[in-house]
C-alpha cells in the first residue's frame, strides 16, 4: 500500500491506495471517503498493536482518538481518502527497521499495518508544565502519514536545535531531547510566553509545524461563549 | 454574465461581470465588493414558507440578495464563508445537481430551481442537518467548500463519503445514509454518518470539515460558572 498527498500546503488530502489483501490503520476521525471494496473495523485491541491497554495509553497520552480504524481489502484493490481536522500539510515518511519515528500525538494520521505504534511516556516535567507532549513511537517498516498545523518543515539535524513543544511534529530516533526553559531564568521564561522547549541533540530528521494548535485553540476558544463544565 | 474564479483553491474569490439588467442571486453574506451601480434587493426567495423551509431544513439563511446591474461591465465579487475553493456548475434545461445545503453561494438564471431535499432520517436527528439542495437547470450555480474540492468519478460501483465532507454530486447518483464506526462524533461531528453512493457520476468532496474544526475548538472554550440555584 502507499499514500499520495494532494492539495498541500493548506488543505491537504491523502489517498491510501490498497492492493488486494492489504491493510492500514488510521486515526478514527481521518476518513473522508472510500471505495466499497474497503472493509473497516474499529478497534482498540488487535494483534501487534498492543491490545487494550496500549490503546488506552494512546488515547490518554498521545492526544489521539482512542479508537483507530483498520481499513483492509479482500481480493480487489481499494482507495481511502484521509484528512486531518485542521488546516495544514501532510507528509509521508517511509519508516525503516532500526530507525524509529517519534510522532507528537495529534500529528499522527495513518500508517501501514506493518508499522507498530507505541506510546512513549515523556516524563514528569511535561506533566508538571501542563503541556502534554506525548509521543507515539512508530517502529517497523512501511509508510507513516503525519500532518502539521500550517506548513511542515523538514530539518536535517546535526548538532542541536531548540524547538517549541507546540511546533514539533515528529523526529527520528538518533535524536535525544531534554525539556528546558526557553530563557535562562524561570521568570523570564514564563514572561517570554514560550514556556517549555525541547532541546534536541543528535543526527536525524526533525519535522516542525509553522503554527501551534494550542495557541490557535486558545485564541479562538476564549472568544466563544462559555460551555457547560 | 462572465465569471472568473481567482485565488483558488485555498481562498477562492468569484469575480462576475454583468451586462445591464443582468441579475445574480446570492446567499446573504456572500458579498465581498461590487460596483456602486449594482442594486441590491433582499428577499425571501420562494416566499415566506419556502424561505422558512430552507432555513429550518437546509441551514441556509432566510434571505437572499438579488444583484442587478445598471450598466454594462459592472463587477461583483462574491466568496464563501470558509477558507477553500469555489466552483461553477452550468446546468442545461432539465439537468439537475445536488449540493450540500451549506455549499450554495450564488446562482445565475431566472429559471433555475432550487429545492431543499431531506437527506435522510439520521441526518435529521443528528442535528447537524444533512440536507441537500436539488438544483435544476437551466442556469449556473456557484458553490463553495471548506478546503479543496476533490472529485471522485463513479462508474457503477458503490462509494462511501463522510457526510461532513460532501459538497456536491451529479444527478444519476443515489445515496443511502448510515452510521460509520470509529466513534467519530464527539461533539459536533454528526454522529459519524456516511453516505453510500451508487450509480454513475461525480461526487465532489471537501478536504476539510467544519464539524471537525468545531470539535477541535470546543475544549478551548471557557467553562460556564455554576449558578447556585
Amino acid at each position: 500500500m502507499h499514500f499520495e498527498i494532494a492539495y498541500n500546503p493548506a488543505h491537504s488530502l491523502a489517498t491510501a491506495y490498497l492492493g488486494p489483501h492489504e491493510s492500514f490503520r488510521a486515526e478514527a476521525q481521518a476518513m473522508v471517503s472510500m471505495s466499497s471494496t474497503v472493509r473497516t473495523e474499529t478497534t482498540a485491541t488487535s494483534k501487534g498493536q498492543g491490545g487494550f491497554l496500549r490503546g488506552l495509553k494512546r488515547a490518554a497520552f498521545g492526544g489521539e482518538s482512542f479508537f483507530q480504524n483498520r481499513f483492509s481489502t479482500d481480493g480487489s484493490p481499494g482507495q481511502v481518502c484521509l484528512a486531518p481536522a485542521l488546516t495544514g500539510s501532510m507528509v509521508v515518511h517511509q519508516l525503516s527497521v532500526g530507525r524509529d519515528l517519534f510522532i507528537q500525538g495529534s500529528s499522527y494520521v495513518a500508517s501501514a499495518e506493518t508499522v507498530e505504534l507505541d506510546t512513549q511516556f515523556q516524563g514528569f516535567k511535561a506533566l508538571f508544565s501542563g503541556e502534554s507532549f506525548f509521543f507515539l513511537k512508530a517502529s517497523g517498516q512501511g509508510p507513516v502519514l503525519i500532518n502539521a498545523f500550517g506548513a511542515i518543515e523538514e530539518r536535517e539535524l546535526s548538532g542541536e536545535l531548540v524547538v517549541d513543544t507546540g511546533h514539533l511534529v515528529a523526529f527520528e530516533s538518533g535524536i535525544e531531547y531534554t525539556i528546558g526553559k526557553a530563557a535562562s531564568g524561570w521568570i523570564q521564561s514564563f514572561l517570554s510566553g514560550e514556556g517549555f522547549v525541547l532541546r534536541m541533540r543528535g543526527h536525524g530528521k526533525v519535522w516542525l509545524q509553522s503554527r501551534n494548535p494550542k495557541e490557535f485553540g486558545s485564541t479562538v476558544g476564549k472568544l466563544l461563549p462559555p460551555r457547560e463544565g | 454574465m462572465k465569471y472568473d474564479i481567482i485565488d483558488s483553491p485555498d481562498y477562492a474569490l468569484l469575480q462576475i461581470v454583468l451586462s445591464r439588467g443582468e441579475q445574480i442571486v446570492a446567499e446573504s453574506g456572500a458579498l465581498v465588493a461590487k460596483d456602486t451601480g449594482i442594486a441590491i434587493q433582499t428577499s425571501m426567495r420562494g416566499g415566506l414558507l419556502g424561505a422558512a423551509k430552507r432555513k429550518l431544513l437546509g441551514g441556509e439563511s432566510l434571505f437572499q440578495n438579488t444583484y442587478t446591474a445598471s450598466s454594462d461591465g459592472e463587477r461583483l465579487f462574491l466568496a464563501g464563508a470558509a477558507e477553500g475553493d469555489l466552483r461553477a456548475k452550468v446546468l442545461e434545461r432539465g439537468e439537475s445537481f445536488f449540493l450540500q445545503s451549506g455549499a450554495y453561494v450564488a446562482h445565475h438564471g431566472s429559471e433555475l430551481k432550487i429545492d431543499t431535499k431531506f437527506g435522510g432520517v439520521r441526518g435529521f436527528f443528528s442535528g447537524v442537518g444533512f440536507f441537500m439542495l436539488r438544483i435544476e437547470g437551466p442556469g449556473t450555480v456557484f458553490y463553495g467548500s471548506y478546503g479543496a474540492i476533490h472529485d471522485i468519478e463513479l462508474s457503477g460501483g458503490s462509494y462511501t463519503v463522510d457526510t461532513g465532507h460532501i459538497v456536491a454530486f451529479t444527478e444519476r447518483l443515489d445515496y443511502r445514509i448510515r452510521t460509520f464506526g470509529g466513534f467519530k462524533g464527539l461533539f459536533f461531528s454528526g454522529e459519524g454518518l456516511v453516505a453510500d453512493f451508487q450509480g454513475q457520476g461525480t461526487v465532489s468532496v471537501q478536504t476539510r470539515n467544519a464539524a471537525s474544526l468545531a470539535s477541535f475548538l470546543h475544549p478551548f472554550r471557557r467553562i460556564k460558572p455554576r449558578s447556585n440555584n
